[in-house]
C-alpha cells in the first residue's frame, strides 16, 4: 500500500463510496473492497438484506422486474445521501459469447433514472471488452473519477487484483474440500447473488445443513475450465455466469448426488439455461426451486426436505 | 416444389418472411416452405412445450417451427440476438429434438464469432454450390423489399384511420403484401411499389389538421408482430389516431444511426447503452414527446428484460414532458377485449386530454 496516495485522500477529505450488498457485490467484493482501501477511501456497505430493505426495493422498482433487481433498488435507498458515491456496475461483456444478462448493461442508467433528484452522485464500473474495456480499464476509470491519478489506479488495481485471486483459490479449495465428505451432497446452482443473499439464498443453505446435508456452492470454480466444459454442452449459451454454473455441474457432476437449482422469479438467463440444464443432465436428480418474495419457509422446507429424502433413497441410505 | 433440394423454414415474423422466401427461392436456390400464418393453436403448441416463464416471442416462433415441420420443412433457420434471443435457436432445436423431430438446424448464433465472414459459412452449409453474384443481387433486392414493405407499412397506419369508405387503404395494403409474397425480380418490386403508393394517394381522407398521434414504441419483435400485439396499431388506427412507429427493421437495422449519434441526443437520461434495443426506444420516445405527440404506448412481451429496464427512463420522460405512456405486456394468455378496453380508454383520455388543453 502506498502511504502518499493514502496521505493525498486523508488530507483532502476522506471519500467515501457505498456497497450496495446486492446483485454483483458478491462477485466483486474482494476486488472492490481492496481497491477503494489501497486508494485510502472508505467504502460503506449496505446492511445484509432483510424485509425492510426488500419492502423499500419493491417500492421502488417496476413491478415486472425480477426480484434480485428489487432487492438491490433497496440497498441502494438505504445508502443514499450516506456516502459520497454510489458504485454502480454496469457490464455489458467479457468477450463474444461471454455476456452478461442485459441487466447489468442497463443497471447504471436503470439506477440513475430511479433515484433522479436524490442528488446522489453515483461511480460506474463499466466493462465492456467487446468495445475494448476491461476490468483494468475499468477500475482506472473509477480511480480517475474520483481524483485520483491513471498510476494510482492502476497500483491500486494491482495489488487488489493479487488479493482478489489469493482469496478466490481459497473459496475454491474450501469448496473441493467440501466435496470429498460422505454425507449427502447438493450443489446448489444458483447466482452469487441468490446463494449469497441474506434473504433469498442463504436460507436455503442453511435448511440443507441442518438436514445434514453438505451444501457445495457451484460457482466456486475454477471459471475458466468451467467455462469450457460448459461450451461443449450448450455452444452457444451467451451468459457469463450461467456458463459458470453450467460448466460447474459438469465438472462435479459424479461427485454430487443431486442439483438444486436456485433462482429468483423471474430470471431471464436462468429461464431458458435451466430447460436446458435439465434437458441435458439425464439421470442427475435435478430440483428447481424459483423464490419470489413470499414469505413462510415452510413449503421450501418440504420440497428440500422429500428431495433429499430421495436422494437417500437412491444411495440406500432410508 | 423440386425433388432434391433443402425444404427450408423461418419461424413467421410480422410481414418480412415473403423476403426470406425470396432470399432462399432465388439467392440460394432452395425450397422455401411456408407455413400457415400463425393462429392460436401455434401459440398453444409453442407455449406447451417451452419453459414456464420464458418470454413470449420464444413460445410462438417455437409453435411456429412445429407448423413449418409439419409442413414438410426439413430444415431450420433460426437467427441470433443480442438478448435472450441469440439463446433461442438452441434451445429451441433441442426442445423439437426431444420431441422427435427430425429435421437440420442452422442456427446463426453459433456462427457468430465477431467475423461477419463466419456467417457465409452458414450459408455455404445451405447450399455448398452457391453463386456467390445470384446470393449477393439477391440479397441486395431483398434489403430493397425490407425497405419498401416498412415504408407502406407506415404509410398505412398513419393514414388508414381516417379514409371516408371504409376498408379501401386495408385493400391496397393488403395486394401489396400479397404482391411481395409472389414477387420475381427487382423490376416486379419497383412496380408493386409505386402501384401501392398510386393506390395510397387515390383514396380519399378525411383528416383533421391535428389529428391525435400517438407512437408506438417497445419491444423489436412484439412491437412489429400484429399477431403477437393483438392488431395493436389496427385498433388503434380504428379508434381515428395517426399511428406512428418508427421501430422496424429498416430503421433499426438497416440505416441505424448507432449508439454514437443517438445515445448524445439521450445522455441526460442514459450514459450507456442499456440493452439492444434500449437506446433507439429512449430516443424514440423523447423525440415523439419533443414532437408534440399526444401519448406513446411502449409493448413488451412478459419478462422482456430490457424493455423492463428503460420503464424507470421511459417514466423520467412522461414526468418530463408531460406526456401519457400506456405499458402493455403481452403473454401468451392476453385476450384482446381487455386490451381493447385499456386502449379505447387510453384514447379517450388522450381526446379529454386534447379539449381541456
Amino acid at each position: 500500500m502506498s502511504k502518499k496516495i493514502s496521505i493525498f485522500a486523508r488530507e483532502d477529505r476522506e471519500i467515501t463510496v457505498g456497497l450496495p450488498r446486492a446483485l454483483l457485490y458478491h462477485r466483486y467484493e474482494i476486488l472492490w473492497k481492496s481497491f477503494f482501501s489501497e486508494l485510502g477511501v472508505q467504502c460503506v456497505t449496505s446492511p445484509r438484506t432483510n424485509k425492510a430493505i426488500i419492502d423499500r426495493g419493491i417500492e421502488r422498482s417496476i413491478d415486472e422486474t425480477c426480484l434480485s433487481t428489487k432487492i438491490y433498488m433497496g440497498h441502494v435507498d438505504a445508502l443514499i445521501g450516506k456516502c459520497d458515491y454510489i458504485l454502480i456496475p454496469r457490464i455489458s461483456n467479457f468477450g463474444i459469447r461471454r455476456f452478461m444478462c442485459t441487466k447489468f448493461e442497463a443497471l447504471y442508467d436503470m439506477t440513475g433514472n430511479v433515484f433522479r433528484g436524490s442528488g446522489q452522485k453515483f461511480l460506474a464500473y463499466d466493462i465492456d471488452v467487446v468495445k475494448k474495456t476491461g476490468e483494468e480499464k475499468a477500475m482506472i476509470a473509477m480511480a480517475e473519477a474520483m481524483g485520483f491519478s491513471r498510476k494510482e489506479g492502476k497500483n491500486a488495481y494491482k495489488a487488489a487484483k493479487r488479493f482478489e485471486n489469493d482469496d478466490w483459490k481459497r473459496k475454491v479449495r474450501e469448496e473441493e474440500r467440501k466435496l470429498r465428505t460422505d454425507q449427502i451432497k447438493i450443489m446448489v446452482a444458483g447466482h452469487s447473488y441468490i446463494t449469497e443473499d441474506e434473504y433469498v439464498g442463504k436460507p436455503v443453505i442453511r435448511m440443507l445443513e441442518e438436514m445434514g446435508v453438505t451444501p457445495i456452492i457451484a460457482d466456486r470454480i475454477d471459471r475458466k475450465e468451467a467455462i469450457r466444459q460448459s461450451a461443449r454442452i450448450s455452444p452457444t449459451i451467451k451468459w457469463e455466469m450461467s456458463r459458470e454454473l453450467m460448466g460447474s455441474i459438469q465438472i462435479r457432476r459424479n461427485k454430487i448426488d443431486g442439483v438444486i437449482l436456485l433462482s429468483a422469479y423471474p430470471c431471464g438467463p436462468d429461464s431458458m439455461v435451466n430447460e436446458m440444464i435439465i434437458r441435458k443432465f439425464r439421470g442427475l436428480p435435478i430440483q428447481t426451486i424459483v423464490l419470489d418474495t413470499q414469505e413462510g419457509m415452510a413449503g421450501l422446507e418440504t420440497r428440500l426436505e422429500s428431495f433429499t429424502d430421495v436422494l437417500k433413497l437412491q444411495r440406500g441410505e432410508l | 416444389m423440386d425433388a432434391g433440394k433443402r425444404n427450408i423454414a423461418f419461424p413467421i415474423i410480422a410481414n418480412y418472411n415473403c423476403i426470406v422466401k425470396f432470399f432462399i427461392e432465388k439467392g440460394m436456390d432452395l425450397n422455401y416452405i411456408e407455413q400457415p400464418k400463425m393462429t392460436r393453436r401455434t401459440l398453444d403448441v409453442g407455449t406447451k412445450y417451452s419453459p414456464d416463464y420464458v418470454c413470449a416471442p420464444f413460445k410462438s416462433t417455437l409453435g411456429s417451427m412445429i407448423d413449418a415441420l409439419e409442413a414438410g420443412a426439413d430444415t431450420l433457420i433460426m437467427t441470433m440476438g443480442l438478448c435472450r434471443l441469440g439463446y433461442y435457436g438452441e434451445l429451441q432445436e433441442q426442445i423439437l429434438r426431444d420431441l422427435g423431430y427430425e429435421f437440420e438446424m442452422i442456427n446463426l448464433a453459433s456462427y457468430t464469432t465477431g467475423n461477419v465472414k463466419d456467417y457465409y459459412k452458414a450459408i455455404r452449409r445451405l447450399n455448398p454450390k452457391i453463386s456467390l453474384s445470384r446470393f449477393t443481387k439477391a440479397a441486395l433486392i431483398g434489403l430493397k423489399m425490407l425497405e419498401y414493405i416498412d415504408e407502406i407499412e407506415a404509410l398505412y397506419y398513419r393514414n388508414c384511420g381516417f379514409e371516408v369508405n371504409k376498408g379501401e387503404y386495408r385493400k391496397a395494403y393488403e395486394d401489396f403484401l400479397m404482391a411481395m409474397d409472389m414477387v420475381n425480380g427487382r423490376k416486379d418490386i419497383e412496380r408493386q411499389y409505386r402501384k401501392t403508393r398510386n393506390a395510397f394517394r387515390e383514396i380519399r381522407l378525411d383528416k383533421p389538421d391535428h389529428p391525435i398521434r400517438v407512437g408506438v414504441i417497445g419491444e423489436y419483435f412484439t412491437v412489429m408482430d400484429d399477431f403477437s400485439n393483438l392488431g395493436l396499431e389496427q385498433m388503434l388506427a380504428d379508434m381515428g389516431v395517426e399511428v406512428h412507429r418508427w421501430m422496424n427493421p429498416t430503421n433499426r437495422n438497416l440505416h441505424y444511426k448507432g449508439q454514437k449519434n443517438l445515445g448524445v441526443q439521450i445522455s441526460e437520461y442514459s450514459r450507456f447503452e442499456m440493452g439492444p434495443t434500449s437506446t433507439a426506444n429512449i430516443w424514440c420516445a423523447k423525440n415523439y414527446a419533443e414532437n408534440g405527440f399526444d401519448g406513446l404506448i411502449h409493448v413488451k412481451s412478459a419478462g422482456c428484460t430490457p424493455e423492463i429496464d428503460i420503464m424507470p427512463v421511459l417514466e423520467n420522460i412522461s414526468r418530463d414532458y408531460k406526456i401519457p405512456i400506456l405499458y402493455l405486456t403481452y403473454d401468451s394468455q392476453t385476450s384482446d377485449t381487455g386490451l381493447q378496453t385499456r386502449v379505447e380508454a387510453f384514447n379517450d383520455m388522450l381526446r379529454m386530454r386534447r379539449a381541456a388543453i
